[in-house]
C-alpha cells in the first residue's frame, strides 16, 4: 500500500502564510555533450551551488571512448585550501568510460572535499556520454503499443542486464511478457 | 553541435525547525521528473516522498512512483546510503530517479553542513558525513559454521575431489571460474554457503571466488572445502584503470585502483595468472557495434598485452558481446575463459570453464592455467539440452 501524498499547499494557504519559504541551500547541475567531429565527444558538467561553483568538461575518443583530456576549473569553493586538481585529473586520462567508470575515477583521485565534487562530476559527464548514445537508441523506438512491447523486449533480450534492472523492465511488466529470465 | 544535455535543479528550504523540504527536477533529452523529500533534523531520515514524470521512455515507466517509498526510513548518514538507494529505488522504481533523488539527499547534507545552520542535536545525534566507511568484511561464515565443519566428513586439506565419477568418465574437470559472495562481494546477494550447494547439485566440480579486491584465507577456504567436500579456489577480482581483472595465484590484498602495468609486474613475479574479466561489457541501451569497435581496433587495446587470457563467456554481459570478446581472443591467441560472475545462487554455472587436466588444489589449478589447456562452456545451458 503505498501512503497518501502529502499535498501541495493551495495558493490560499501560500497567499496566508506570513513567511516566504526562503532557500536555504540551491544547487544547479547542467551536463552537456558535444559532438566536435566524428571521432571525439566532449562532454562538461557545470555544477553551481551554495557552496561551490566548478566546471568539468572531459574530452572522449570513439570507438573506444577513452578520456583523451581532462580540464576543471574552480570558480568558487567554500574550502580553504584547494588541491592541485589538475595533476590529479592527469590520473583519469587514458581510462575508458563505460560500466564501472565511477568505480576507477574514486580509486584514482584523492579524498578532498573537492576531488569528490569533482569525481561526482566526471561520473556526470560519463553519464551524459552514455545517454547521448542511449538516446539515439531509445529514438527509434516505436510509438504504437505492440511496437513498443516488440521494441522493448528486444532490447532486453540484447542486454540482460536490462531485465528486473527497474520497474518497468521487472518480471511483472506487461514489456516483459515474452522475454525469459536471462 | 550539442547531442545531449541534462540539466538537474535542486532547492531546499527548511519547512520546520525539524524537516527539511528539498525539491528536485531533473530534465533531459530523454527523461523529465520531479521528486519532493521531506528529510528530518538532526538524523536526516527520509520521512516524506514524492514523484512524479513529466516525459518518460515507456509506457511502463509510470510504474515506477509507488516505489519511491523504498526510500522511506533511510538515513543519510548510515552505511551504505548510496547503494541503499540505488539498490532499492535504483532498481525497483527507476535509476535516474535514483540519481535525482541522490542528488537531493546530497545537497540535504550539504545544505545542514553550512555554518549557519542550526541544528538541535541531542546526545546521542549521529556524525553528519558525506561518504561512509565501507563494511568491513568479515569472513564470519567460516567462523559461524566452524562446529559443523568438524562434523562434516574430513577430506585431506588442499586435495578436495568433488566428484570422481566426473573424472571417470575423462570430460575433465568444470571449474566456474567466476564467482562473487554475499560474505566478501557487497554486491553479492549469494551466502557462500548456498553457493557452494547449487554448485555440488548442478554438477560443477569447483568454483573459483573472486570477491573484488577481497582476498580469503587459505585457512577459511579449507573449512569450507571440508565442510562440503568441493573444490574452492581463491581468486581476486581486482578494478585496475584498465579495467577489472581475475587474478590468480597472487595473495597480496590490493585496495582501491592499481594501473595494470604495476598489477602486470607484482603477479609475474609470483607466477600468478590474470585473466581479462569481461573487458567489452557493453551498456544497457547499446553494444558495442553502435560505437563503430571493430575486432581489430579492440585487440590493438595495450591491456591484451597485460593478461594470460581473457573471459570470453560471462552471465553479465551480452551474447554479442561474448561473441566479439571471442573474436579478439581467437585474434590475439590468447586463451578464453568462461565463468558465470555469479552474485546470485541461482546463476552459479551459466558459464565455466572445461580443464582437460585433473585439479585438486590451487597449485594444479595455476598449472592447468599456464598450459592453457581449458575451453569454455556454458554449462547451465548445456544441462537443459
Amino acid at each position: 500500500m503505498v501512503p497518501q501524498s502529502e499535498p501541495y499547499p493551495k495558493f490560499q494557504e501560500v497567499k496566508n502564510r506570513t513567511m516566504v519559504d526562503i532557500l536555504c541551500f540551491s544547487r544547479n547541475n547542467s551536463v552537456t555533450v558535444e559532438l566536435p567531429d566524428k571521432e571525439t565527444l566532449v562532454s562538461s558538467c557545470r555544477l553551481q551551488d551554495t557552496l561551490m561553483d566548478l566546471l568539468v568538461v572531459i574530452r572522449v575518443k570513439t570507438p573506444d571512448l577513452e578520456i583523451t583530456d581532462i580540464q576543471a576549473e574552480i570558480r568558487r569553493s567554500s574550502e580553504a585550501e584547494l588541491p592541485d586538481i589538475h595533476e590529479t585529473l592527469k590520473k583519469v586520462i587514458g581510462v575508458r568510460v563505460g560500466p564501472g567508470i565511477k568505480k576507477i575515477v574514486k580509486g584514482l583521485m584523492g579524498k578532498s572535499a573537492t576531488e569528490k565534487k569533482l569525481i561526482f562530476m566526471i561520473g556526470e559527464c560519463c553519464n551524459g556520454i552514455i545517454l547521448s548514445f542511449a538516446k539515439q537508441v531509445l529514438g527509434k523506438a516505436p510509438k504504437d503499443l505492440e511496437g513498443e512491447k516488440k521494441f522493448f523486449a528486444n532490447l532486453v533480450k540484447n542486454s540482460p542486464r536490462l531485465y528486473n534492472s527497474c520497474a518497468a523492465f521487472s518480471p511483472e511488466s506487461p514489456l516483459m511478457e515474452e522475454v525469459d529470465p536471462p | 553541435m550539442l547531442t545531449f544535455s541534462r540539466n538537474k535543479i535542486v532547492s531546499i528550504h527548511r519547512k520546520n525547525d525539524h524537516t527539511l523540504r528539498v525539491r528536485g527536477i531533473l530534465e533531459d533529452d530523454i527523461y523529465g521528473m520531479e521528486v519532493d523529500v521531506d528529510i528530518t533534523l538532526p538524523h536526516l531520515e527520509i520521512v516524506w516522498i514524492n514523484g512524479k514524470w513529466t516525459r518518460m521512455e515507456n509506457r511502463e515507466c509510470p510504474k515506477a512512483i509507488p516505489f519511491l517509498q523504498e526510500a522511506l526510513g533511510f538515513r543519510l548518514t548510515e552505511e551504505g546510503f548510496t547503494q541503499k538507494v540505488q539498490k532499492t529505488v535504483g532498481r525497483k522504481s527507476c535509476r535516474h530517479f535514483a540519481n535525482i533523488l541522490l542528488e537531493c539527499c546530497e545537497a540535504a547534507a550539504e545544505a545542514v553542513a553550512l555554518p549557519d545552520f542550526a541544528v538541535e542535536k541531542p546526545e546521542e545525534a549521529e556524525p553528519l558525513q558525506k561518504e561512509f566507511p565501507a563494511k568491513k568484511i568479515t569472513e564470519k561464515p567460516a567462523r559461524e559454521t566452524h562446529k559443523e565443519a568438524e562434523k562434516a566428513p574430513t577430506h585431506k586439506r588442499g586435495e578436495i575431489t568433488a566428484d570422481p565419477l566426473r573424472k571417470k568418465s575423462q570430460k575433465g574437470m568444470i571449474i566456474d571460474l567466476h564467482v562473487h559472495s554475499a560474505e566478501a562481494s557487497p554486491c553479492s546477494s549469494a551466502p557462500l554457503d548456498d553457493l557452494i550447494v547449487e554448485a555440488k547439485r548442478i554438477g560443477l566440480d569447483g568454483m573459483c571466488l573472486t570477491d573484488h579486491n577481497h582476498v580469503w584465507s587459505r585457512e577459511t577456504i579449507n573449512e569450507f572445502q571440508e565442510k562440503h567436500g568441493f573444490l574452492i579456489l581463491r581468486g581476486n577480482e581486482i578494478t585496475t584503470n584498465q579495467g577489472d581483472m581475475l587474478v590468480f595465484g597472487f595473495e597480496e590484498d590490493i585496495k582501491g585502483i592499481i594501473p595494470l602495468d604495476e598489477l602486470r609486474k607484482m603477479v609475474v613475479q609470483v607466477n600468478g595468472f590474470i585473466i581479462a574479466a569481461h573487458p567489452f561489457r557493453g551498456f544497457l541501451t547499446f553494444g558495442i557495434g553502435q560505437l563503430g569497435l571493430t575486432t581489430e581496433k579492440a585487440m590493438a587495446r595495450p591491456l591484451f598485452q597485460r593478461v594470460d587470457a581473457i573471459e570470453v563467456l560471462n552471465s553479465k554481459v551480452s551474447e554479442k558481446e561474448n561473441l566479439f570478446t571471442s573474436q579478439v581472443a581467437k585474434g590475439l591467441t590468447l586463451p578464453g575463459t568462461g565463468g558465470s560472475d555469479a552474485h546470485e545462487v541461482e546463476e552459479v554455472g551459466i558459464y565455466a570453464t572445461r580443464f582437460f587436466d585433473v585439479i585438486t588444489c590451487e597449485e594444479d589449478f595455476l598449472k592447468a592455467l599456464h598450459q592453457r589447456n581449458y575451453q569454455p562452456l556454458a554449462f547451465r545451458k548445456a544441462l537443459k539440452q
